[in-house]
């Protein structure tokens, strides 16, 4: 497979902060890999994702792209790049066809496209009963459906989603792994955090462990698992990164 | 463009959902306007239109004390209530009491003590001419004063117009008194009547005109001076509304979004002054109409708008942009919506104070006049009065012009510094 992310010596350390919150990363991403990124609190994944989408800038280090047999920059790649962000990012006054619409206008997709991307994302996210209801009266799953939707309306290439099922039901992680398989199916690199390590453990081709800013262990979880000799993820974390508790 | 309309149209459903934005934009500044306008007409109108209800007590034993009495009446000032009864050590109290902004106390020797100030001044006068020797067996005046008490409540602007109509009235009598005194010293019985002719008709006549610089001569009046102002204070108000609704999406994750998606933050930026600078507008042409057209219903005066229209239009739209400039400055720099709202109206209201919308500002100490001209409701209150008030030539306007835009441009620059040092921009 393609490289689709190549990550060489990356470093971030924030103003007035004594120490990095990503120390030398070293790492490379497929093109249409599932590839997980664990770690406890405060370990850097969400500094990770939002550096390797562009909201942060790297103290030092490179991250390169390569997408279509093409190297790009970020800027370029960004209009195929996909974000779900932990918080709810959309506009809770507003209607799930209303968020649609607005961010998909903003990727500058053409208006019929638009409004049949959006009748199908409602559907595969399962609000279409409520697409014209305010977002900030839905249930927390519903919410987190809605702001993985809208990081999908622009079909991305590659797709960033930071704790993505966090707070939500059964039926709503269901929901939303299933909707991930299909989208990865049809060709999209997904780069996901999440802290359900039964989620990793069916979802994720590969998976990173970061502790501490620096990446610890980094395989298919299967190789992980038979090189530490245990037999889970929850394990294996507990193992490479100890049981003391983080901030 | 289609990014632009799409932004746009959020921004429109955005602010039509802040119910308390909405209020806050167009509820506060038509009570204000009316509310102030009313009061301050009210206020007029009690000095200028035989409001005021005065409480006289005349102790005096001649007929000078019932002149002034009648001088009172006949001024068109006073609505006069004769409590002869009462004495001294009432008065104070049935002021309250009986509901008046103003008592007089006439004392008893009033005629007396006045005959006595004429007959000393005409003595003295003809006494100058060699027509008479000095007398020196005249009695001598005491000074004794007409006491005047007043409602503490009376403001002190107003209880200066009144003491200067009453000071008026009793110099009038005064003049009168010596007069006729000095003719009597004289040896007639009276001023002989063409005298008195000449006197009334040499009387210095006083024509008051507004100093404008345009031709029509609109009349100073309370719509004047407050449907301007208080539109400006509500424009500005908006940072209530603006700067809180640009820091909650700060904070609740979507310019987070936003800043994945190419060249969409400076849109945003766009289309929220796009909808603020109509809001702004809307705002002002609402206030406007019901100056024009509601006020007269109501007995208010009708607000007379300035002849350069478009100098009108340039100095709403530069008004409201340095509104929408600072509201989006306060909303960058914030860190919560508690504090663009408590700062956003704090500053305003200070701006307000010091830049003339609830006071004139040539009433200010000289060094508050000086800070006054940093705050930009001061500019945009000028460019108004420039309008409303003085004939609206552009060479006047031209200082507000410069400075609003000055201001604007400064806003969005500090605007621009934090969102790059954000990583925004």
């Amino acid at each position: 497979m393609e490289v689709a992310i190549h990550i060489t010596d990356l470093v971030k350390r924030y103003k007035n902060a004594d120490k990095n919150s990503l120390d030398h990363i070293d790492l490379a991403v497929h093109q249409g890999e599932k590839f997980g990124i664990f770690g406890p609190n405060g370990a850097g994944k969400t500094t990770l994702i939002s550096v390797l989408c562009g909201i942060l800038e790297p103290t030092s280090g490179k991250v390169s792209y390569h997408f279509d047999s093409r190297d790009l920059a970020i800027r370029e790649l960004l209009p195929h790049v996909g974000f779900v962000p932990q918080d709810f990012a959309f506009y809770p006054e507003l209607t799930p066809m209303q968020n649609l619409k607005y961010f998909g206008a903003l990727y500058g997709i053409s208006s019929t496209v638009l409004a049949a991307r959006i009748d199908r994302l409602l559907e595969q996210v399962g609000l279409n009963h409520v697409k014209d209801k305010k977002v900030g009266t839905f249930s927390g799953g519903m919410k987190r459906r809605i702001n993985l939707a809208i990081g999908l309306i622009n079909q991305p290439k590659l797709l960033f989603l930071d704790e993505p099922t966090v707070g939500v039901d059964v039926q709503s992680k269901v929901a939303i792994v299933s909707l991930l398989e299909e989208i990865n199916r049809d060709g999209t690199t997904i780069i996901y955090t999440s802290h359900h390590l039964k989620e990793a453990e069916d979802f994720c081709d590969r998976i990173a462990l970061i502790d501490e800013g620096k990446i610890i262990a980094i395989d298919t979880l299967d190789q992980l698992l038979q090189a530490n000799q245990v037999s889970n993820l929850e394990d294996l974390l507990i193992r490479l990164t100890g049981k003391h508790l983080r901030d | 463009m289609k990014k632009y309309w799409a932004s746009v149209q959020k921004e429109i459903v955005l602010f039509l959902n802040d119910k308390v934005g909405v209020l806050l934009m167009y509820m506060m500044p038509i009570l204000l306007v009316f509310i102030i306008t009313i009061v301050q007409n009210s206020a007029f109108q009690l000095v200028s239109e035989n409001r005021l209800d005065l409480l006289v007590v005349n102790k005096d034993t001649g007929a000078q004390g019932d002149s002034l009495i009648s001088m009172l009446k006949m001024s068109g000032s006073f609505s006069v209530e004769e409590a002869n009864n009462l004495q001294i050590n009432q008065l104070k109290s049935e002021t309250i009491d009986r509901k008046k902004l103003i008592a007089i106390w006439i004392p008893p020797h009033f005629t007396a003590e006045m005959d006595a100030q004429a007959g000393q001044m005409s003595n003295n006068m003809l006494s100058e001419f060699g027509a008479v020797e000095k007398d020196s067996t005249l009695i001598q005046p005491n000074h004794t004063p007409l006491q005047v008490f007043y409602d503490p409540v009376l403001q002190e602007n107003f209880r200066l117009t009144l003491m200067s109509s009453l000071s008026t009235l009793l110099e009038g009598l005064q003049n009168k008194n010596r007069l006729n005194r000095l003719f009597k010293d004289m040896g007639y019985d009276e001023i002989p009547a063409e005298i008195q002719q000449s006197m009334q008709n040499s009387r210095q006549l006083i024509v008051s005109e507004p100093a404008t610089s345009g031709e029509a001569s609109p009349i100073p009046n309370s719509t004047q001076h407050n449907v301007p102002a208080w539109s400006i204070f509500a424009m500005f108000f908006m940072v209530i509304s603006l700067g809180g609704n640009l820091v909650k999406e700060r904070l609740t994750g979507s310019f987070v979004r936003l800043r994945t998606i190419p060249g969409s933050f400076p849109l945003v930026l766009l289309s929220k002054m796009t909808v603020y600078l109509f809001i702004s507008l809307s705002q002002l042409m609402i206030l406007f109409a019901l100056g024009k057209f509601v006020f007269p219903f109501l007995g208010l005066p009708e607000l007379n708008f300035p002849q350069n229209v478009l100098a009108l239009i340039v100095i709403s739209v530069l008004s409201a942009l340095a509104a929408i400039s600072y509201a989006i400055l306060i909303g960058t720099f914030a860190k919560t919506q508690e504090q663009s709202n408590g700062f956003g109206a704090i500053s305003i209201i200070i701006f307000a104070a010091i830049g003339g919308i609830w006071v004139p500002s040539f009433i200010m100490p000289e060094y508050l006049q000086f800070i006054g001209l940093l705050s930009p409701l001061h500019w945009c209150i000028e460019g108004f009065y420039i309008l409303f008030l003085k004939g609206g030539s552009w060479s006047a306007l031209s200082g507000t012009i410069i400075y609003l835009l000055l201001f604007t441009f400064a806003c969005q620059l500090l605007t621009v510094m934090k969102m790059r040092s954000q990583n925004y921009l």
